[in-house]
Order: structure tokens, then sequence, then C-alpha cells
């Protein structure tokens, strides 16, 4: 009973998600411009950096994928922000009371983060298409790549809700979150390949969900490279489950 | 007859510190309209959010139609509606939608749902701005959509966490008046926290006060007033400087039951006026303190709160007409 509760809660989650989207599609357009600066701006200028090796594909069609991560990152990391605000309203005490299983509240928020990161990607795309980067033409690989951004979205959404429940003000977050963001995608292969990195850097980027994100987008829509696909997935999926068990278990200090 | 909730020796307390709710004992019967009545800081939202399941309490018992709150919450959240005191709507969205993601939510099942929402809509008033963007509505109209999202399962048990606060009287008395009509149809329980004694005056069965985390007194709106017995004396002061000698002077008179002091207004409970009256205003000249008008009432909600919440100035003692000379009384 509580499982379709809360699965029932979790897709009402998603649609007001969409929901609000339609409503409101200038924050996607703006949140489109940044991704986009880099890929033109960024991406031109490092291309005639002759030195990154980049096993013959075009810079800017090396950093796409990276870009679309961050931009999708950089949505479900703010989510924990609505979470915060709607502790603040009264929102967060009123879907504690529905039927659901409280854990439903975090997936179905996490989940929906996903959905409308996602949606993100989905404007940069044909941007990326028209500055002239050449996508593997398989739809089956594009759409793996989708599901990848979908996946570690959600788990990015889920720990920001972690951090959220560390936090007791939203712009205490807006800072964590600033200096959240940032690191992890420099200490990732999202720029420039693991190998040219500090060792401490590599390390860090060892243990960083983003490269195996990366690397999985990279490969499926660029590279066509998919020898390393399965493993990149196992390691999103582990991160995913664990980061969902901490912000489901860390959810208690949010409600009280 | 089964009570609609039923608290036993509930106790709260915040981060092993706050002792927010003390003890609570209390009935609700099942279809009456209960106000829980206290100041600002007093526990009512704590034991709202307590009977609502959204966490426990430190120690006691409480239940709902007979069914253990506690140890059966994923019951009793099948059974009773919630509007918090802050908003709980999403503003970016419009007002159906609002209830359509609620409707989901709840698990209105979807052969039923146009229905529901389209009940909950007439009941509060809201058929015309129902497509219209929250972030556009009143106060009023917030508030009305946050109710009929409460609305959409028809629940045995509504839980109003002060429903009106911040909204102007016009506004206030749709509010109710559309809650009343729902509660006349349904015949559901409203159990509501308020800090206004007119509302509760108005609009509830049963009172109940809290202060501190203790409930001070229960019953009707007219056991409360009865409990007084007696009448009160408005004394309105010419000047702010009561000094707490002549207070104590009062208190101490036999025939004074009680005195409250709020800005340059007295109010003194007493049994019988005829006797009473001369002898406080006696001891108010002898202090040289002169009156300007004098009334007698029978007692008010209001009085009944000052009497047993006590009065609203003692928190405010260290307000700046004290400071200037009068001692601080409590
Ligand atoms: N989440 C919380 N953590 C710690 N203390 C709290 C919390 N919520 C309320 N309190 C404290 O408990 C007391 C009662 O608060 P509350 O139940 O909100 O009162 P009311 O609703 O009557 O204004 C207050 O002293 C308040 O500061
Ligand atoms: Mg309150």
């Amino acid at each position: 009973m509580t499982f379709f509760n809360s699965l029932r809660e979790m897709f009402a989650m998603i649609e007001l998600e969409l929901r609000r989207l339609r409503h409101d599609r200038t924050e996607i357009y703006t949140r489109a411009v940044q991704p986009i600066l880099w890929l033109t701006v960024y991406g031109t200028v490092m291309s005639h950096v002759r030195d990154i090796p980049t096993n013959g594909i075009p810079y800017i069609d090396y950093i796409t994928p990276g870009v679309l991560l961050q931009s999708t990152i950089f949505v479900s990391v703010f989510y924990g922000l609505t979470i915060v605000w709607e502790r603040e309203t009264g929102i967060l005490k009123r879907l504690l009371v529905a039927p659901a299983s409280r854990y439903a509240t975090v997936i179905g928020r996490a989940v929906a983060s996903g959905v409308r990161a996602v949606v993100q990607a989905l404007i940069i795309f044909p941007v990326a298409i028209l500055l002239g980067v050449k996508f593997i033409s398989n739809p089956t690989y594009i759409a793996a790549a989708f599901l990848m951004l979908f996946m570690i979205s959600g788990g990015f959404a889920a720990l920001s809700i972690f951090v959220a429940s560390l936090m007791k003000t939203r712009e205490r977050f807006m800072g964590i979150g600033q200096a959240m963001i940032m690191p992890l995608f420099f200490a990732s292969n999202a720029l420039y390949p693991i190998k040219l990195m500090p060792p401490i850097l590599q390390s860090i980027a060892f243990f960083n969900p983003l490269t195996y994100a990366v690397d999985a987008v990279r490969g499926l829509m660029i590279s066509g490279d998919v020898a390393n696909i399965p493993a990149d997935f196992l390691a999103v999926i582990v991160f995913d489950i664990l980061i969902f068990a901490v912000a489901s278990i860390s959810f208690r200090k949010i409600i009280e | 007859m089964v009570l609609a909730i039923d608290v036993r020796q509930i106790t709260k307390i915040y981060d092993g510190k706050i002792r927010a709710l003390d003890g609570v004992d209390l009935e609700v019967n099942a279809a009456d309209v209960f106000a829980l009545l206290g100041p600002n800081g007093s526990g009512k939202t704590t034991l709202m959010r307590i009977l609502t399941t959204q966490f426990r309490p430190t120690s006691g018992e409480a239940y709902s139609f007979g069914i253990d709150i506690i140890r059966n919450d994923a019951w009793v959240r099948k059974m009773i509606g919630y509007v918090p005191q802050e908003t709980s709507v999403w503003t970016d969205i419009s007002g159906f939608e609002n209830l359509l993601i609620y409707s989901k939510i709840y698990g209105v099942p979807s052969s039923r749902r146009k229905k529901s929402i389209s009940d909950a809509l007439q009941i509060m008033g809201l058929e015309e701005m129902a497509d219209g963007l929250v972030k556009k509505y009143s106060g009023g109209m917030v508030r009305r959509l946050e109710i009929a999202c409460a609305l959409l399962v028809k629940p045995k048990i509504l839980f109003l966490d002060e429903p009106t606060i911040g909204l102007d009287p016009s506004a206030r008395k749709a509010v109710w008046e559309n809650l009343i009509f729902f509660k006349n149809e349904y015949g559901t329980t409203i159990f509501f926290n308020t800090h206004y004694m007119d509302e509760a005056d108005l609009y509830s069965d049963h009172i109940a006060i809290i202060k501190r985390g203790k409930i001070v007194k229960s019953g009707t709106v007219n056991d409360l007033k009865h409990s007084l017995h007696s009448e009160v004396l408005l004394l309105d002061l010419k000047s702010h400087a009561l000094d707490e000698t002549a207070l104590t002077d009062i208190r101490a008179l036999d025939c004074v039951r009680d005195v409250v002091v709020s800005d340059s207004e007295l109010r003194v409970f007493i049994d019988d006026a005829d006797t009473a009256l001369p002898k406080i205003m006696e001891t108010l000249w002898r202090k040289g303190i002169s009156i300007k008008k004098i009334t007698t009432t029978r007692p008010t909600l209001d009085d009944v709160f000052l009497n047993y919440a006590g009065s609203i100035t003692a928190v405010r003692k260290h307000s700046p007409q004290n400071a200037k000379g009068a001692p601080a009384w409590d």
C-alpha cells in the first residue's frame, strides 16, 4: 500500500516540476546561457591549444558532455534550495502528513529534479549541434546518455537535500552550493583528461561520481567508445543508492 | 461515544532542553469545532504537529477515534486533513493545479478526481479563480485554497494551525463561513489553533486555553465565562504611571478576585460591583491616581483568557513607559 502511495507521490512530484516549467520557462533559458558561453568562448579558445590530448576529438566536442553535465548538476544542486525554502513554508509539513512514505518525499523530489535537469540538457543539445559538435548518430546511445544525465542529476539532487538538511538557512545553503559545484567540475574529466591532473586532483577525480558520468556521456555521445560504459553506470548506481539512503535518513532533521 | 481526539499527558522536549509541551490532557468530541487558544510560543503548533503524526512526543499518548496516533500513524494520516500555519501551496502554478497535484499525492482515484476538485473549489468559493496563478491570489484566497486542498479526501478531522493569521476581517469571515458550510455538510471535526480570542468565541464549540505547554482551562465558551463568577470593572486611568503599591493594595481588597493591567487600563475582576467600586476608588484616590472612565461588563472571552493565560502586558513589562518611573509588575 505504502509502496504504491509512494510511487504515486513520486509521479505527482515529477508532474509538479513539469507544470512549473510550463508556467515559467525563463529559468530554463537563463540557465542555458552559461553553458552555451562555456562551449562558444572557452571551447573555441581552448581548441587552439593543441596540447590537450583528446584522442583527435575537437576540443569543443570533447567538453560538450562536461558542459551538459555541469548545467544539469547545477539545476539539481540548487534543488536542495527548494527544499530549504519549502521547510520555511508549510509544504514540507503538509507532505509529511500525506499517506506516502517519508522516503517517497525525498526520492520523489530528487527524481523530479532529475527530470528538470534533463529538460535543461535538451535545451543545450540543439545549440551544441548548431555550434558544429558532432554527436554519435545512434539514438540508443543518445538515449542512454540522457539516462545517465538523469541518474547523476537525481543523485546530486539527493546530495543537495542532504546538505540542505544540515543547513538552517537559505543563505548558508547558497554559499555551500557554490562551493560544491566548481571543485566538482574541475576535479573531474569534464574539461581535460585525468592524466593531465596533479596526483591529488587525480585521486579526488577518482571518487568524484561526475567523472564516471562524463566518461559515459562522452563515450555515448561523442567518441562512441563504450568499453567503460557498464563500469560507469555501476559507479553512478552505487553513488545514487548511497546518497538516496543518506538523504532519506537525514531528512528527519529537516522535519523537526 | 468515541472521542475524535484524546490526548493523555503529552510532553514534548525539543533538543533535550526546550519544554514545549508539559503534560497536556485534552479531549475533543466528534463533529465539534475545537479551538486551542494560547499566546505565541505556548505550544499550539507543537501539539498539532504531534497530532498530525509529523513527529513523536517525548512522552504521553494520543488517540484519534480510538486509533493510536503515535503507533498507527500511517492509519491516522489517511483520515486527517491538515493546513499548517505557513503557506502550503505552490505559488508558481494555478489553484487548480495545486488541487490536482495534492489529489494525486493523497491518492484520490482518477475516476473521482474531477469531482473532488470541483467540490473543494466550490466549498471554498474559489471556482472563478481556479485557473489563475496562486502568486496572484490575495491572502484570504491562498488560505481558502490551502483548506480546499485538505478537503479533497473528505477528512474525518481537519487540523488548522492559525487559519486566519494575517488576514483582514472580511477575509477571515469568508474563510470561516466556507469552513462552517463544509462542517455542516460533512460533519467533520475541526481542530484549530488560534491566538485570536474572538475567533475562538465566535466559531468554536469547545475551547482549551494553553499556556507554556500546559492546558490551564477548558470547556465551552459559556462554561469558561461563567467560571469567572464575576463582573469586570474597566477603569480607564488618566496617567500611565500606576505604581505597584496601588496595585497590591487593590489586589489585597477582599472583594477583588484579580487585577489585570494593560497600558492605562485596569481590569478588576470582582464579585459585586456595588460594594467593590467604592473601595477601589478610594484606594486609587489615596495614591493620587485619577480615573477617566469606569465601565462594568460581564466577562468576555478576553477576560477569561487574561485571567487564565495572563495579561499580555505581563510579558511587556520592560516597555519604555515603565522604564520611565513606575516599577515593573508581573
Ligand atoms: N523545531 C523546534 N525546535 C526547537 N524548539 C522549537 C521548535 N518548534 C517550536 N519550538 C519552541 O517550542 C515552543 C512552543 O512553540 P510552538 O509550538 O510553535 O508554539 P505556538 O504555536 O503556540 O506559537 C516555543 O518556545 C518554540 O520556540
Ligand atoms: Mg504556532
